[in-house]
């Protein structure tokens, strides 16, 4: 908006430009002098005027009347070259033409005003819909914040703007502080700070008249006669017309941090809701994981009790390797468990050392215990193997979990291939597959089964085991997939770190 | 020798429970889906269903609604620790009796003969209705309203005697609170299980079974009345 300097600007420019047409019409006109009436000069001077009305206002109308009347007077009115008025009828001619001159110049500048004030109106309202459309985006309540203040920051080119909000922490029943959430424009001072945050009771005075602080403007966002913030700009000077629009603008915007942060607070809430439902849904998988193989195991152990003579040798037998299998995959579950709440707590920490891939196979199969028969599994690891730098106690529970998921989900003596080789694509990573001829797993289940709650998915109870081996592959910094390639059975394949190899000397 | 159909997708307690049961002289059927379960109850007429709840292709109340869609077999729910809302649908979708995971052989035996005799009960009862009733040594006339054990008369209120009429009816069978009291007290009745404990008190008092062998209570679930009560079971299995 143009400040009074713009207005005065205008009116030189238009006594000079009044000035300029006036001279160029006393020259012209003086040529054609002794042809002239008398009446003649002051119509013509009547256009000086009003071209200075229409550039600067009435000022330059009363100006250019004056400017008129001398002009008039002093070349045109007998005698020439004097100011001296002899007829009577001259004298009519001249009051005649400064009345006019008035009269056009007050009629041009009112038409004038009232286009600039229709303009100013568009432009102002254009403005203000420019700052507010923002408001009603999609925007979380820091983006909103910080596009507040850069609104006003750009519209009234303050020294800085800044957005004050209640201290979050504070006792809800206290009188809540204010605390600077964001600004923009020139950085503050501390001084600044100190006075935007006057906290001890202190009243900030509020309002359009600055207050306390000369050339500061600072406006309460209120929501429902509820403060919901502050806004304050520094060392600006307002038309009455853009203290309307910033009051307007406060209002738009404080409905806006309102609603933002309404949306925030739903959206905790949400997010707590969904850490309960992960909470219970661990609960309920881990109590059917523990929960099945304890069935069998007393189904087992009461009928060797009860029924004991009834039972054939081969029965006993086969009762007795059922429960020690079942005895292990419990073993298993509550090791799983321990390592699900380590990863829950955070605390999981990983101690990388070197190991031989062969190594981790063993260390695997000793936690499986019988639970998928050793000769069921096949070793292939490529020559130029790397050691693996890796936690192993880690690593072998993920290969544990992803044998067991293999020896459960393919037929009882289905072989499984364990192979690893140098990452392809991930130098510094070793790859690990492990391939199985069930029924494999569709495509659709196939992030799901690495999911906490795919205890249906891929035809079989994943159970916790697979979440837990991704979280353990993660951690290493790999990641775990199912090959989607192979046609027959499921191929799971994960990467773990390798030791860097020492290139063989020239 | 009682058929059992045993309806699990673990195989493990598959294997347990067929060791477990054959050597005490049954015949065991297996199915391992929801599917199988019915296709088999409809193809093998099995004398017993063990039927567990957490299958994995399909819901486990479901199933009971389709097997009793057509049969009147006895159903023995397995179903997990905590999980009361679920066997009490089961329960009122037409299953006989539930075990609770893990349970013993012994348990799940004593279950599965309550039901068999149920089962025998209930078959035999035909579809005219009959006018008396023989539960284990319970004598109830339906015709004249009288109930009598070891031929004592009881003197029963009519309401008392419309409760024990009903758990007779369903002998064997753990009818569900709602069950009972949709029955006895009216379609309007269903959450009092208060009058429920007031009447099987009085109820015991007059059977003189105050420890509810006869009429036994299952708690949080309803009532089940056991015509001929199983000697207790050794405590070691629960």
């Amino acid at each position: 908006m143009l400040g009074t300097r713009g207005t005065y600007q205008r009116i030189l420019v238009g006594i000079a430009t009044m000035l300029a047409v006036l001279a160029i019409l006393v020259v012209v006109l003086l040529a054609f002098r002794p042809h002239l009436s008398i009446a003649l000069p002051a119509l013509v001077f009547v256009l000086p005027a009003v071209v200075g009305t229409v550039i600067g206002g009435f000022p330059v109308g009363v100006a250019g009347a004056v400017a008129g009347f001398l002009a008039y007077d002093y070349y045109f009115l007998p005698p020439y070259g004097t100011l001296t008025v002899r007829s009577p009828q001259n004298w009519i001619a001249l009051v005649v033409y400064v009345v006019v001159v008035l009269i056009v110049a007050q009629v041009v500048s009112q038409l004038r005003r009232a286009r600039e004030v229709a303009v100013r109106q568009t432009a102002e309202s254009n403005r203000l819909y420019d700052l507010s459309r923002a408001l009603i985006g999609d925007l979380t309540l820091a983006e909103l914040l910080s596009h507040i203040v850069t609104a006003v920051q750009d519209t009234f080119a303050p020294e800085w703007t800044a957005l004050l909000l209640p201290e979050a922490d504070g006792d809800p029943t206290q009188t809540s502080t204010l605390g600077v959430a964001t600004h923009a424009g020139e950085a503050l001072s501390d001084a600044d700070v100190q006075s935007l945050t006057a906290v001890g009771g202190h009243t900030v005075s509020l309002g359009l008249d600055g207050g306390a602080v000369p050339h500061r403007v600072s406006l309460a966002l209120v929501v429902a006669h509820r403060p919901v913030g502050m806004l304050v700009v520094q060392d600006v000077q307002l038309t009455p017309a853009e203290r309307g629009m910033l009051g307007t603008f406060v209002n738009q915007a404080a409905l806006a941090v309102d609603r933002a942060q309404l949306r925030e607070q739903a959206l905790r809430a949400r997010l707590l809701e969904e850490i309960d439902r992960w909470r219970s849904a661990l609960m309920g998988a881990a109590s059917h994981d523990l929960r099945t193989p304890l069935a069998s195991i007393k189904t087992a152990v009461s009928s060797l009790r009860q029924v004991d003579a009834r039972l054939g040798p081969e029965d006993r037998a086969e009762l007795l390797e059922l429960i020690e299998l079942q005895s292990d995959r419990l073993a298993r579950l509550v090791s799983n468990l321990l390592d699900m709440t380590r990863i829950e707590s955070g605390a999981l920490e990983l101690r990388p050392a070197a190991i031989a891939f062969d190594e981790l196979v063993e260390e695997a199969c000793g936690l499986l215990g019988g639970l998928v028969a050793r000769e069921r599994i096949s070793v292939k690891a490529s020559e130029d193997l790397p050691l693996l730098l890796i936690d192993h106690p880690l690593v072998s529970q993920v290969l544990a979990n992803v044998l067991e998921n293999a020896g459960r989900l393919s037929p009882p003596q289905g072989a499984i291939r364990v192979a690893a080789r140098p990452g392809p694509g991930s130098p510094g990573m070793v790859e690990i597959s492990v391939s199985d001829e069930g029924p494999g797993i569709p495509p659709a289940e196939r992030d799901r089964v690495f999911e906490m709650f795919s205890q249906n998915g891929g035809g079989g109870r994943a159970g916790l085991g697979l979440a837990i081996a991704k979280a353990f592959v993660e951690a290493h910094g790999g990641r775990i997939w199912i090959d989607p390639s192979v046609e027959r059975g499921a191929r799971v394949v994960f990467t773990v770190p390798g030791e860097a190899l020492v290139p063989a000397p020239a | 020798m009682p058929k059992v159909l045993v309806v699990d997708d673990d195989p493990s307690l598959l294997k347990a429970l067929r060791i477990g049961l054959t050597a005490r002289g049954d015949e065991i059927a297996i199915a391992r889906s929801g599917s199988d379960a019915v296709e088999q109850v409809a193809l093998a007429e099995p004398d017993v269903v063990i039927l567990d709840l957490g299958l994995p292709d399909t819901d486990g109340v479901d199933i009971c609604r389709r097997i009793r869609e057509f049969s009147r077999v006895p159903i023995v729910v397995l179903s997990a620790y905590g999980d009361e809302r679920r066997k009490v649908e089961a329960l009122d979708s037409g299953a006989d009796d539930f075990v609770t995971k893990p349970f013993g052989m012994a348990e799940l035996e004593a279950r599965l003969r309550v039901a068999l005799r149920h089962g025998a009960l209930a078959q035999g009862g035909g579809p005219g209705a009959p006018s008396t009733l023989h539960a284990g040594d319970l004598d109830i006339d339906l015709v004249h309203h009288m109930a009598a054990r070891h031929g004592v008369d009881l003197q029963l209120t009519s309401r008392e005697f419309d409760l024990l009429a009903y758990l007779a009816r369903h002998a064997g069978k753990v009818c569900t609170h709602h069950m009972i009291l949709k029955d006895v007290w009216g379609p309007g009745y269903g959450e009092e299980s208060n009058y429920l404990r007031v009447y099987t008190h009085r109820l015991r008092k007059k059977l003189a079974d105050d420890e509810g062998r006869l009429l036994r209570t299952v708690p949080g679930i309803g009532y089940q009345l056991v015509p001929e009560p199983e000697p207790e079971p050794a405590p070691s299995n629960e």
